[in-house]
């Protein structure tokens, strides 16, 4: 088998079926830090103190253990140019391949709370939205020729851009990506397919009992707002415009913020005269600002999120945890790994081999670079055994926090953080993104070394003093996502209960929230659509519409005559000759209704099809042109894309909570097409009225034939016969029918 | 020992990348590789790659979940569990009185589960009376145990990425150290195959269980799946769930995994593969010394159930509150079938990135989903196995829209010429992609474990490759006029069915919506 195979077995099957793992694997470890090379004096051989005694003992102390041959890998070559850029330069000849990547500062915790998603978007449309010179395409085909690989990926705290290719290649590579640092283009139609994305992450997020944990405990230990939790929504989505996207880029792709890093089959002086004739021209641009987050103190209470398909609860318990570079760090690592560091740990030990409560038990107290981590202990279990796995855990924090680590259990933790110590730096691609990440953070390029001694320095006295400060049960929160109904004991056994609400909101963002800036494009293409129309005046004038017009449905095969009757933005009647008779249905601020003879009293109409027949009025021309001037709405220019034959401009129109796409024909000013997202029996779907035969009627110019399709299938066609502007309008045509 | 010669016949890899000079590294593959076939019959193969002080390891052992006897499914996952349970020097007090404190636990195991299962005139006092009986067994056995030994001495020695797993078609273990703990090794894992116990059993049932409920019935696509090969075989034990149905797996017994243990855990029916700074000088008689001392046994016999051919289209429609979904599958031979490379190609041209036929057809252009591949090895690749072809959709998408856009696109392969250019691109990505996995001592130990154990020769690693090479158009044709037909084809699909208005929370809750 080819790797390509080996590597969609075990992402995809490996997901997919059981993987019937020992679940070391699902123990999550604390990601133990590289180490530099300097650190590695003789791995202290230390096996057997403490151990408890079997015939092992006696046999594994009979076997020679050589010291580990002396091992110096090489370190990378630190430059640095005069506009602050950083590059580190590392040869590896094993393999005919080079490998890299550009570390750009600034991440989703520094996006916009109501652009959530902007840098995910970024950092997936920047490679696949191409170059001035190349669309995305022609990248993906060129580089894929050459099996090589050129991607950007946006993270939390940083852009990547990332390398690797055959050496034969790499000036071919090299070059494109200098192209795409300098160049990015951004094209629309990449942009929406990078939100499509993000947009299918956001309706699957409740899918997973396990990512619904890990995504609510974060946000109870940072607070829900809180850029290290807050997640991306259907509005904050929607709101990000490829001008934000093109900015970001501006603002953050500097020489002075930037880490290049490479490793493989090079010669470091060539590389460094290069990549100094590519960069060193570059100026210096201003500082970006970092971020500081605020995090709350701790709390101490229970939270519970209702999942009934389930037959597995999962429990977090949730706590403050610390700056790596915290002098307590080494103190705690030790800590982590005695309380949940691997097989012989205590978590695993007693709720999954002694108690058989779980498959998946673990957490630690986590230590991030830039920002104190959180305290997260987690466990499956079994519906009927929740509160057994809660009481479970209680007791390992409270062991941990009442002192009684032994001798034996300390040393265990230390000869396995010391003795693997070689496994963080065993390759150069190891050693140089531990180089690059301190660099990032800005930490001393020996703080692995320090961490090392510390290590081999700590006592049970440290580990029982960093134990009573982050393992105290009184700043713990609890986490439960299950179904309660099959509980052990009610949840209210520990307290009062907080049911977190996971429901996803609906596509259309909160009203009154604008979440884009006009660009003067965008107006100019505004303006010139209602003059086209007839100018502001006559569209002003426009209080009430009445409309006749033939709707055919694809997929009934089914034509039926309709008059629709509006007044403003809040109310509509539509009246249908169905085969079974006239049918009415009305939607306004107020509510909405179906009426039907044959149907007996009138029903409530579904709120999603009120909500769809007001977004409808809300979408007119005319209704849109009085927004023209109103500073909570947004008309932002998008480019150019192609509608039938015509390169048509693309204007996105945001506000109110609304967000819709017109495709103006920029000869005529027409509205060749409308798009938006909108309900539809499935479920959101992006909905496209395609617009034709236009006429004027008193002046003002309207299409009178429209194709509508939702997610890009055809829905229906509406050939309209007559337009009526201010007609005298009855109030009562809008109220519910008393009998 | 070493089989062949030390020149390598790789002319296509030599060829294509002499000026990358890749040409000396694949000649010095061979150099660095050696076989050896213990008088048992095990095989290990050890690659150097002395970059730094370290090695890892890959055992894959023949026996899967396939292998699971009757009514026992979910055995291969159970026991390999079981293996890291220790021996009869590690992980006990006092081993003499915990082996005769282990046989009382399956007689009382055996009395208990007799009673419980009887199917007339069971007697409730009576079970709760052997169930006492039992867990006072396992009380009494429990207390010789050393809890998680054989894991805490890999640990404090400095062992990474201890693991095993359990396929359809296999069960693997592997983890890496450093150098100078080789003879630990050997000791450890030569110890854990000869002379394994089998302790804590019923527990680590229950995590087993756990493992269960996790990946398979509280997670939507693991249900979806288990669904999906259950439909797809009708004979074959590739239909029946690898983790074990919850009935037989709640009914496991030591005494059933020793009898499985004996039978297919014998040297002759297992490879071992080594890569890291390891000199087979220097570390070969150690594995002598202790693999060697393994028990020589028969491999057991093949299997005989070959799945009937399908005539009629099977499909499996979930509705369920999770997002929809789809996958469908084809029955395909198996891995050692003269057209298995172009299934390879196959896979790659309709999966690998965003130039492959469904990423621009489903994904691009359509914009009806979010992802979308086709890849063999479900449920495995050693017995005829599946070509399954699934996409994510977008939302507000269906799954139908999913099968249909699939449809299309398996008609442009049976139909169409795939271009020169797309034929090149999936096969230079092949060859790069077999050099990007050289550099890894974990990757090359499963890759090269998984050829010696699968084709009886390392070097298939790099003629996978080579055959690769040779596909044609015409090939691609003719499998996919073949394989992709309707008669041949297992659908499984879950539809959303929104959930009712959300229900109160439990207890006393009061509700508050996501500000904490």
């Amino acid at each position: 088998m080819n790797r390509s195979k080996i590597s969609l077995l075990f992402t995809l099957v490996a997901m997919l079926v059981v993987g019937g793992a020992s679940a070391s694997g699902q123990t999550s470890a604390p990601a133990k830090p590289k180490a530099p090379p300097e650190a590695q004096s003789a791995a202290p051989n230390t096996a057997g103190a403490g151990e408890q005694q079997d015939l092992a003992a006696a046999d594994l102390r009979a076997i020679k253990k050589p010291p580990l041959p002396a091992f110096h890998p090489q370190q990378p070559k630190r430059i640095q140019l005069d506009n602050g850029m950083v590059i580190f330069l590392l040869e590896d000849h094993e393999l005919p391949l080079i490998e890299g990547s550009i570390t750009m500062r600034g991440g989703g915790k520094d996006e916009p709370a109501d652009k959530v998603g902007l840098e995910s978007i970024y950092g997936n449309a920047w490679r696949t939205g191409g170059t001035k010179a190349h669309t995305g395409d022609e990248l993906d085909d060129a580089l894929e020729a050459r099996a090589a690989k050129l991607e950007t990926n946006g993270t939390p705290l940083a852009t990547f851009l990332t390398i690797s290719c055959l050496k034969g290649d790499f000036d071919y590579v090299l070059d494109l990506a200098n192209d795409l640092l300098r160049h990015p283009e951004f094209r629309q139609d990449k942009i929406d397919i990078a939100k499509d994305a993000v947009r299918t992450g956001i309706s699957r997020r409740n899918d997973n009992l396990g990512q619904i944990a890990g995504r609510e405990a974060t946000k109870i230990g940072y607070g829900a707002q809180s850029p290290y939790a807050r997640v991306p929504e259907y509005s904050t989505v929607a709101a990000v415009t490829r001008q934000d996207l093109l900015d970001w880029h501006a603002k953050h792709v500097q020489p002075n913020n930037m880490i290049v890093a490479f490793t493989g089959d090079f010669d470091s002086t060539a590389l460094e005269a290069k990549l100094r004739g590519m960069f060193a021209g570059w100026p210096k641009g201003p500082e970006v600002p970092r971020t500081n987050v605020p995090i709350p103190p701790p709390k101490s209470s229970m939270y519970f999120v209702a999942k009934d398909d389930v037959n597995q609860s999962e429990i977090r318990m949730i706590a403050p945890g610390l700056r790596r570079s915290d002098p307590d760090y080494p103190a705690v690592a030790v800590m982590n790994e005695i309380l949940s560091g691997g097989f012989a740990s205590r978590l695993f030990s007693n709720l999954r081999t002694k108690a058989g409560l779980a498959y998946a038990v673990g957490g630690s107290v986590s230590a991030a670079y830039d920002h104190p981590g959180l305290a997260i202990l987690t466990i499956g279990t079994k519906s009927g055994t929740t509160a057994k796995a809660i009481d479970g855990l209680y007791t390992e924090i409270d062991r941990m926090y009442t002192g009684g680590v032994t001798q034996a259990e300390l040393q265990l933790a230390k000869d396995a953080i010391l003795n693997s110590f070689v496994f963080e730096y065993d390759s150069n691609e190891k050693v140089l993104a531990a180089r690059t990440n301190l660099e990032f953070h800005g930490y001393p390029p020996d703080f692995l070394e320090r961490y090392q001694k510390a290590v081999e320095g700590v006592t049970v006295a440290d580990v029982d003093r960093v134990a009573k400060k982050y393992l105290d049960k009184s700043k713990f929160s609890v986490l439960v996502v299950g179904k309660a109904a099959d509980f052990d004991k009610p949840l209210s056994t520990y307290g009062a209960v907080t049911a977190v609400d996971i429901t996803i909101p609906k596509p259309r963002s909160p009203a009154g929230a604008t979440s884009a800036a006009s660009n003067p494009e965008g107006k100019a293409l505004l303006a010139k659509v209602i003059a086209a129309a007839g100018g502001a005046p006559k569209l002003d004038a426009i209080k009430s519409v009445r409309r006749k017009s033939s709707l055919t449905l694809k997929a009934q095969g089914m034509t039926l005559e309709t008059e629709q009757t509006e007044v403003g933005t809040d109310k509509i009647q539509v009246k249908l000759n169905t085969p079974s008779g006239e049918m009415i249905m009305v939607a306004t601020d107020q509510g909405g209704f179906i009426s039907m003879a044959a149907m007996g009293a009138p029903r409530d109409l579904p709120s999603s099809q009120r909500d769809t027949f007001l977004q409808g009025l809300r979408y007119e021309l005319w209704s849109v042109a009085r927004h023209a001037n109103d500073p909570q709405y947004a008309f932002t220019a998008q480019g150019k894309e192609k509608v039938g034959n015509i390169e048509a401009s693309v204007l996105d129109i945001s506000g109110g909570g609304d967000q819709l796409r017109w495709f103006v024909d920029p000869e005529s000013g027409r509205v060749l097409r409308s798009q938006f997202q909108g309900d539809s029996p499935t479920g959101p779907a992006t909905q496209v009225v395609d617009f034709s035969d236009w006429k004027t009627v008193d002046g003002i110019s309207l299409p009178f034939h429209s194709e509508l399709s939702a997610n890009g299938q055809p829905s229906a066609s509406v050939a309209i016969s007559s337009y009526e502007f201010n007609p005298a309008v009855d109030d009562k045509i809008f109220a519910r029918p008393e009998k | 020992m070493r089989r062949y010669p030390a020149i390598f016949t790789l002319t296509f890899i030599l060829g294509f990348w002499a000026s990358h000079g890749l040409a000396q590294d694949v000649a010095s593959f061979e150099k660095r590789t050696t076989v050896k076939v213990l008088k048992n019959g095990l095989t290990v193969v050890l690659c150097e790659r002395p970059e730094a002080p370290v090695f890892s390891f890959f055992t894959i052992v023949d026996a899967g979940a396939v292998q699971d006897p009757q009514g026992e499914s979910g055995m291969a996952h159970m026991f390999e569990h079981e293996a890291f349970k220790g021996t009869d020097r590690i992980g006990t007090t006092d081993y003499a009185k915990e082996k005769i404190a282990l046989a009382k636990v399956e007689e009382a195991w055996a009395a208990y589960d007799r009673e419980d299962r009887r199917e007339v005139g069971r007697d409730p006092k009576k079970v709760d009376e052997l169930k006492a009986a039992f867990d006072k067994a396992n009380e009494e056995a429990g207390k010789f145990v050393i809890k998680n030994r054989f894991g805490e001495i890999i640990e404090r020695e400095g062992g990474v990425g201890l693991n095993a797993s359990t396929g359809m078609d296999s069960t693997q273990y592997f983890y890496s150290f450093p150098v100078n703990r080789f003879e630990i090794w050997a000791y450890l894992e030569s110890s854990r195959f000869r002379s394994g116990v089998l302790r804590e059993f019923y527990k680590e049932r229950d995590v087993v269980h756990e493992e269960r409920r996790l990946r398979t019935d509280s997670n939507p696509i693991g249900k979806l799946i288990e669904q999906y090969m259950a439909a797809a075989y009708t004979a074959h034990p590739y239909g029946r769930s690898g983790v074990g149905w919850p009935s037989e797996l709640d009914h496991l017994s030591a005494t059933e995994a020793a009898q499985f243990y004996k039978k297919y855990y014998v040297p002759s029916n297992a490879v071992i593969a080594l890569v890291g700074a390891l000199k087979p000088e220097q570390v070969m008689p150690i594995v002598e010394k202790y693999f060697g001392a393994i028990p020589a046994a028969p491999r057991p016999e093949p299997l005989t159930t070959i799945e009937p051919e399908q005539f009629a289209e099977r499909t499996v429609t979930m509705r369920d509150k999770s997002q929809p979904f789809y996958i469908e599958g084809y029955h395909r031979p198996d891995d050692r079938d003269p057209d298995d490379a172009v299934y390879d190609v196959i896979s790659d041209l309709v999966s690998e990135g965003r130039t492959s036929r469904l990423y621009r057809a489903l994904v691009r252009d359509k914009k009806i989903a979010a992802f979308a591949a086709g890849f063999s090895g479900l449920p495995g690749t050693k017995y005829p196995g599946l070509f399954s072809f699934f996409a994510v959709p977008l939302p507000g998408h269906t799954p139908q829209e999913m099968g249909a856009a699939i449809h299309e696109q398996v008609e442009r392969l049976k139909n169409e010429d795939v271009s020169d250019e797309e034929l090149q691109m999936v096969k230079t990505r092949a060859k790069a992609n077999l050099i990007r996995g050289l550099a890894d001592n974990q990757g090359l130990a499963i890759q090269l474990a998984g050829a010696q154990l699968r084709y009886g020769d390392w070097r298939e690693l790099f003629r996978s490759v080579d055959r690769i090479d040779k596909v044609t158009k015409a090939d691609i044709r003719r499998v996919s006029n073949k394989v992709f037909v309707a008669s041949n084809r297992t659908v499984a699909m879950i539809e959303n069915e929104p959930a009712p208005a959300a229900a109160p929370a439990a207890g006393s809750a009061q509700t508050q919506k996501e500000t904490h």
